[in-house]
């Protein structure tokens, strides 16, 4: 929590050893959270890098307080939840996030996880995309539900039926294979 | 089937990582948009605005330090210690002072083995009543000097604001209203947000531990080690605080804050913070306050529109212009902007229309007219947005056909909201008319 609050304030500095402690310390979590919510590497990649490029342009923007952690999840969520409705519509407009180009043939080659993380995916990627959000959040990025309430701006109590009624099909659908 | 509990583990225990060349590539181009923003504009944000001299947050830290001092020293502590010296007096006697150099010194250290922390910073101060603030931070050198690499200068007569950065070869001038002025001038004159802060600070107990020597001085030392301090960044931290006042000329010459936090795995995080050489009282040359470029440093100026409804409503008109509607959200629009001429997409039309506009254009052009409004948009909804007036926007929905629709609303009393119109005029209407007019928006 200190180190995060001394690497925000050095960041805001314009200290680049404070982004790449940054970047080390959450570049992971950020691809875990982004692969549980759109279950494809090459997209998680771009998500993931995304949330980077915005971050490290942020410094004289970006607001000293709250959880560095939760920010960056809560972008890397906004990034998803546009992606995914940019999946759905074309042709690319403002405000969708804008897609780098990805150098990446082989996405699967370049992310490291084992074969019960990709199940996990593969499962959660099942669910639809509220309930999905949910569990990634409450349990990969250990986001509390009243939280994850108001970052949807639903009540708390929709929260709990969304995480319960995913966590149910999640257990469904893995039950056995794992 | 699983319990609940067993499979809420299982998901927690997805890991995905990225591979060597993933991360290569990942961090190439985080840190090379991290370089390219720092060679492009680097304007202060709104809110860094009304803390001109607070540019850096390490000497945000000494000038709320130094506010210490002044508020230690007797806003409402006036008394005298039974030594003589009335700290309501020291206070007086500095509000008097009309200009005052000082230097300050901070060092952090964590005891963690498994993540080792050292940050030293250092700056000099020079406040003037009359001509604004320099404020030179850097880190200390190896044998005792220091190393500036920041220097910023606030001219409240001029009305402009200089950055320089010297790793990176380079300076910004801001040209301020007289809103932005106000707003830097309340923040270092205690009467911003600090003083809430710091007015807390002053309530504390203090005691005098005596007098000592300085320099061959005589001084009196006061210590508060409250553990209701005010600090940022720690989590209930052994205080303790010290101030050195001259006995002769009732001025402080000295003031320490220590701070240590013991973690939860039993290692101790410290900080200090010392503001020492005080020059009270100093003759002070306009000439100083002109801050000298060195050659070969690219300039960006930098003029901030009024933070303001106007300022939002120019900005909305040139997203019409520029892309032919409005933006989705406003308090990223900017940074979206930015991005997409850093990255253009030569298939979207958002992309071929600014790439059109920007031709000929030179980057000052670009930054000030061209986007300029753009930054203001971004700022004057950041800015509702902090300041809790309950703001909301719905250029999802809301076009610029639409004259009877609500684009934009934020409040300006108990019962009334102001309205930006989809066509782009403006009303303030009660919250019961707000609720009709947002209840008739498209879903």
């Amino acid at each position: 929590m200190i180190e995060d609050e001394l690497l925000k304030w050095k960041f805001k500095s314009g200290s680049k050893d404070a982004l790449q402690r940054i970047y080390e310390k959450y570049r992971d979590y950020l691809l875990t959270l982004a692969m549980a919510l759109v279950n494809d590497a090459s997209l998680a990649e771009d998500i993931v890098h995304d949330v980077f490029v915005t971050f490290a342009q942020s410094s004289d923007t970006f607001k000293l307080r709250g959880s560095l952690k939760g920010y960056l999840a809560t972008c890397a969520v906004n990034r998803c939840r546009d992606q995914i409705r940019a999946s759905k519509r074309q042709p690319l407009s403002l405000d969708e996030d804008i897609p780098m180009k990805s150098v990446f043939n082989l996405p699967d080659t370049r992310m490291i996880s084992d074969e019960q993380s990709r199940q996990i995916a593969d499962a959660m990627a099942q669910l639809p995309y509220e309930q999905r959000e949910v569990i990634a959040l409450h349990l990969n990025a250990a986001m509390k539900l009243r939280h994850i309430a108001r970052l949807q701006n639903v009540p708390a109590s929709t929260i709990k039926g969304r995480y319960q009624y995913g966590l149910q099909k999640l257990r469904s659908a893995l039950n056995g294979r794992l | 089937m699983r319990p609940a509990d067993q499979i809420e583990n299982i998901i927690k225990k997805m890991s995905f990582k990225a591979g060597p060349e993933m991360d290569k590539d990942l961090w190439a181009k985080t840190s090379k948009a991290r370089n390219e923003f720092n060679k492009t504009i680097l304007a202060p944000s709104q809110h860094n605005i009304g803390r001109i001299i607070m540019r850096s947050p390490i000497t945000k830290l000494a000038i709320a330090a130094v506010v210490i001092i002044a508020c230690l020293i007797g806003v409402s502590l006036w008394r005298t210690t039974g030594s003589g010296i009335a700290l309501a007096d020291v206070l007086a006697r500095i509000e008097k002072i009309k200009a005052f150099r000082y230097k300050w010194s901070m060092k952090m250290t964590s005891e963690d083995p498994n993540k080792p922390y050292n940050f030293e910073g250092c700056a000099t101060e020079l406040i003037s009543q009359e001509y604004g603030s320099i404020t030179k931070s850097g880190e200390p050198g190896p044998n005792g000097g220091e190393s500036t690499f920041e220097e910023h200068y606030f001219s409240p007569q001029k009305k402009t604001r200089i950055d320089i950065w010297h790793k990176q070869k380079r300076y910004s001038k801001a040209e301020l209203d007289d809103v932005h002025v106000e707003q830097i001038q309340k923040s270092s004159n205690n009467r911003g947000d600090p003083l809430a802060y710091l007015k807390e600070i002053v309530e504390r107990k203090y005691k005098s531990l005596g007098r000592a020597t300085i320099d061959g001085n005589e001084v009196e030392v006061f210590q508060t080690t409250d553990p209701n301090y005010p600090t940022v960044g720690f989590k209930n931290p052994q205080v303790d605080v010290r101030i050195w006042v001259d006995v002769k000329t009732r001025l402080p010459v000295r003031y320490e804050q220590k701070l240590t936090e013991q973690t939860g795995d039993g290692n101790r995080f410290s900080q200090q913070i010392v503001m020492y050489d005080f020059q009270w009282d100093v003759p002070v040359d306009a000439a100083e306050f002109e801050p000298p470029i060195p050659d070969g440093y690219t300039v960006t100026v930098i003029k901030l529109p009024p933070n303001n409804e106007e300022t939002a409503i120019q900005g909305l008109k040139q997203c019409v212009e520029l892309f032919g509607k409005y933006p989705e959200r406003i308090t990223d629009v900017y940074q979206r902007v930015k991005l997409l001429l850093s990255e253009p997409r030569g298939d979207t039309l958002p992309a071929e229309r600014l790439q059109e506009e920007i031709k000929g254009l030179t980057e000052d052009e670009i930054k000030n007219k061209l986007l300029m409004p753009i930054r203001g948009l971004e700022r004057f909804g950041c800015r509702l947005k902090w300041d809790n007036k309950d703001p909301a926007y719905y250029g999802k929905t809301v076009t610029p056909k639409d004259a009877d629709k609500v684009l934009a609303r934020w409040k300006v009393s108990d019962s009334e909201y102001r309205v930006i119109y989809g066509d782009l005029h403006a009303e303030t209407v009660t919250k019961e008319k707000l609720a009709e007019l947002e209840k008739a928006l498209p879903k």
